[in-house]
């Protein structure tokens, strides 16, 4: 009975790792490039809701996380452009994808179901697999593959090489024929697609809707993971695994603590609080990061 | 640039049109979005803009707040620190002055006692970026989600209207406006003299600008971070208190009296170009596109939240002050 428990909570905790670790990784490519994307909330959003759109219209799951995927590619394209050719803050400018992405999907769900809180249910499903009896999506344990391929990629190829040193001294990565720029907008726009199938994952198997301001914070959680993982997509899965587990807890105390519900939805945010309070933020991160590179 | 560095009245203008060329590609984005989606842009933009003018005394009342809140996010920003907890701390801001107002007490212990919550809000951001190193972004936005189902749950359990399900109870006797217009303006003066006229405030600028220059003028780094977070909570706070004390009189279990008070005080702060006075005007930008998007609602059917998507580009338009820039000396160049 309690080892039951103990495996469904360490089961559920896999499916809500999913968006985060995959989030988290994409988030970490970005930021070893040089660019930090706190908008990350607003892509979850944004592809959630191209997602389920496309679900609703088509009926097809691969069409549905294509959309996603899309979605997010295009806003880390442009937050990346952004930031690249206009300069621009990118703290603010994350905080702006955030404002439209939250303020336009609500509009859009005006517009196309008439409705201000959520769209109708979606009817595609993840493919799963059974472990040990409990049904695993496909896509969380691809997320555990992407989080090593992306490690691997990061720290023994040449593309790896390349993409790190535009993070940590664009002149020098100039100078050994590295396009700084195009390098970091390419990083950003990867970041955003990985950020756009966690976006797309939230809606169809987490929620299995759409709902106004689906990432309730997990965008942010997202970024959290980055600096516990001290920028290491390896460590990111641990962390992604470990946040994903608050979630399960607080999703399973809300059920069965009614009467305290409120209190139960605090533990994940609480939670990574308390984690990065006393992990503390170490590691050190790309030096040049959310720096512009402005060539002389 | 163009710009002659003697040309002083010129410079003073800059901001105003810098400000000017980001409300015109808000309008733009919105206006993109408004068709995209089905809407009439040109009838509902219109009313954004201009309905939001008609009742200068609602204008007004709305404003306040937010110019407030603008100020809890400039005071960290000219320290270099992104005080995005502003929304957690009106949350926690307006539950204490529900709670103090409910006792019974009168102007001005609501305004005093309450902000304090928001104000330890801000210390626990600055504390934990000081001595633990975290981000004060992530942390604002953890503590603002934690804030807000407290408070919900505080609400439904502690403060609960005997009538109505999932309210608060209500404010007995509101904060007249003119009162409320009296303690915003002298807020923004006290706030503008910190920053302009004080040692610490000179720390704060010093830290914002050049961090290596801090400890040459000798300001404390940990000293100024944990001091500009806690006075930009107190002020958060405030915003919150002044929300339900000044204009909503309750607040309910999703927060709907109080939410986004932080993040529109985002954009007004940035469109006040992250000056006191420059809120001002800010404030009242914003409340209008808020009113109006409430009006469209109304009249069109619309939702409002059409207004948060041309804030929202505003806000990406501002973010890019080089490319501002080289649009405004275009446009009037």
């Amino acid at each position: 009975m309690e080892l039951d428990f103990a495996l469904f909570i360490a089961f559920s905790s896999l499916t809500f790792m999913t968006p985060i670790l995959l989030a988290s990784v994409g988030e970490i490519i970005t930021e070893r490039s040089g660019i930090v994307n706190i908008g990350i909330e607003g892509i979850f959003i944004a592809s959630a809701f191209a997602a389920a759109l496309t679900a609703i219209i088509t009926g097809s799951l691969t069409l549905s996380l294509t959309a996603g995927v899309t979605a997010g590619a295009l806003i880390g394209l442009a937050h990346g452009a952004i930031a690249v050719y206009l300069r621009s803050d990118q703290i603010i400018a994350g905080l702006a994808v955030n404002i439209i992405a939250y303020g336009a999907t609500i509009v859009g769900l005006a517009s196309i179901w008439g409705v201000h809180g959520a769209s109708p249910r979606l009817e595609v499903y993840m493919p799963t697999v059974s472990i040990l009896g409990y049904k695993t999506p496909l896509v969380s344990l691809a997320s555990i593959a992407i989080a090593v391929i992306a490690w691997y990629a990061l720290k023994a190829t040449r593309a790896g090489l390349a993409l790190r040193a535009c993070g940590e001294d664009p002149r020098a990565a100039e100078a050994l024929g590295v396009n700084v720029n195009k390098t970091r907008i390419l990083a950003a726009t990867l970041g955003g697609a990985l950020a756009g199938l966690a976006g797309a994952f939230l809606a169809i198997e987490i929620v299995g809707q759409f709902t106004r301001g689906i990432a309730a914070g997990r965008g942010f959680i997202a970024l959290a993971n980055v600096a516990f993982s001290g920028w290491n997509p390896l460590l990111a899965i641990l962390g992604a695994y470990t946040f994903g587990l608050l979630e399960a807890l607080s999703v399973y105390l809300q059920q069965y603590a009614l009467e305290y519900a409120y209190i139960a939805k605090t533990i994940p945010y609480l939670g990574t609080l308390t984690i990065v309070a006393i992990a503390g933020w170490k590691a050190r991160m790309p030096r040049s990061l959310a720096k512009p590179y402005i060539k002389e | 640039m163009r710009l002659a560095r003697s040309d002083i009245g010129l410079k003073r203008v800059y901001p105003l049109l810098e400000s000017l060329a980001a409300l015109i590609v808000g309008v733009i984005g919105g206006f993109i979005v408004a068709a995209a989606l089905g809407y009439d842009p040109v009838a509902s933009i219109s009313l954004i803009l201009l309905s939001g003018l008609g009742n200068l005394e609602y204008l007004f009342s709305i404003s306040m707040p937010l110019a407030l809140s603008a100020l809890a996010f400039i005071l960290p920003l000219r320290a270099g620190l992104f005080n995005i907890g502003v929304e957690g701390q009106a949350y926690i801001g307006a539950l204490a002055a529900i709670y103090i107002l409910s006792l019974g007490l009168g102007f001005p212990l609501p305004v005093i006692l309450a902000p304090l919550a928001g104000a330890l809000a801000g210390f626990l951001i600055g504390v934990l970026k000081v001595y633990r190193g975290v981000n004060e972004v992530v942390s604002s936005i953890m503590l603002n989600w934690t804030l807000f189902y407290t408070v919900s749950f505080t609400v439904s359990r502690y403060l609960r209207d005997p009538l109505i399900v999932h309210q608060s109870v209500r404010v007995d006797r509101m904060l007249p406006a003119l009162e409320a217009l009296i303690l915003t303006l002298a807020i923004v003066i006290a706030v503008h003299i910190i920053l302009y006229r004080t040692t610490l405030g000179y720390h704060i600028r010093v830290m914002g600008s050049s961090p290596e220059a801090l400890k040459y003028s000798g300001g404390s780094e940990s000293r100024s971070i944990i001091v500009a977070m806690t006075l930009g909570g107190l002020l958060g706070g405030l915003a919150g208190t002044l929300q339900v004390y000044a204009v909503s009189g309750f607040i309910d279990v999703t927060m709907s009296a109080v939410f986004g008070t932080g993040f529109m005080g985002i954009a007004v702060g940035l469109i006040g170009r992250a000056t006191p006075i420059g809120v001002l005007p800010a404030s009242i930008l914003i409340s209008a596109l808020i009113i109006g998007g409430h009006r469209l609602e109304l009249r069109l059917g619309a939702p409002p939240e059409l207004a948060d998507v041309i804030i929202g580009v505003m806000v990406l338009a501002l973010s890019a002050p080089y490319a501002l820039r080289l649009l405004s000396l275009k446009l009037w160049g």
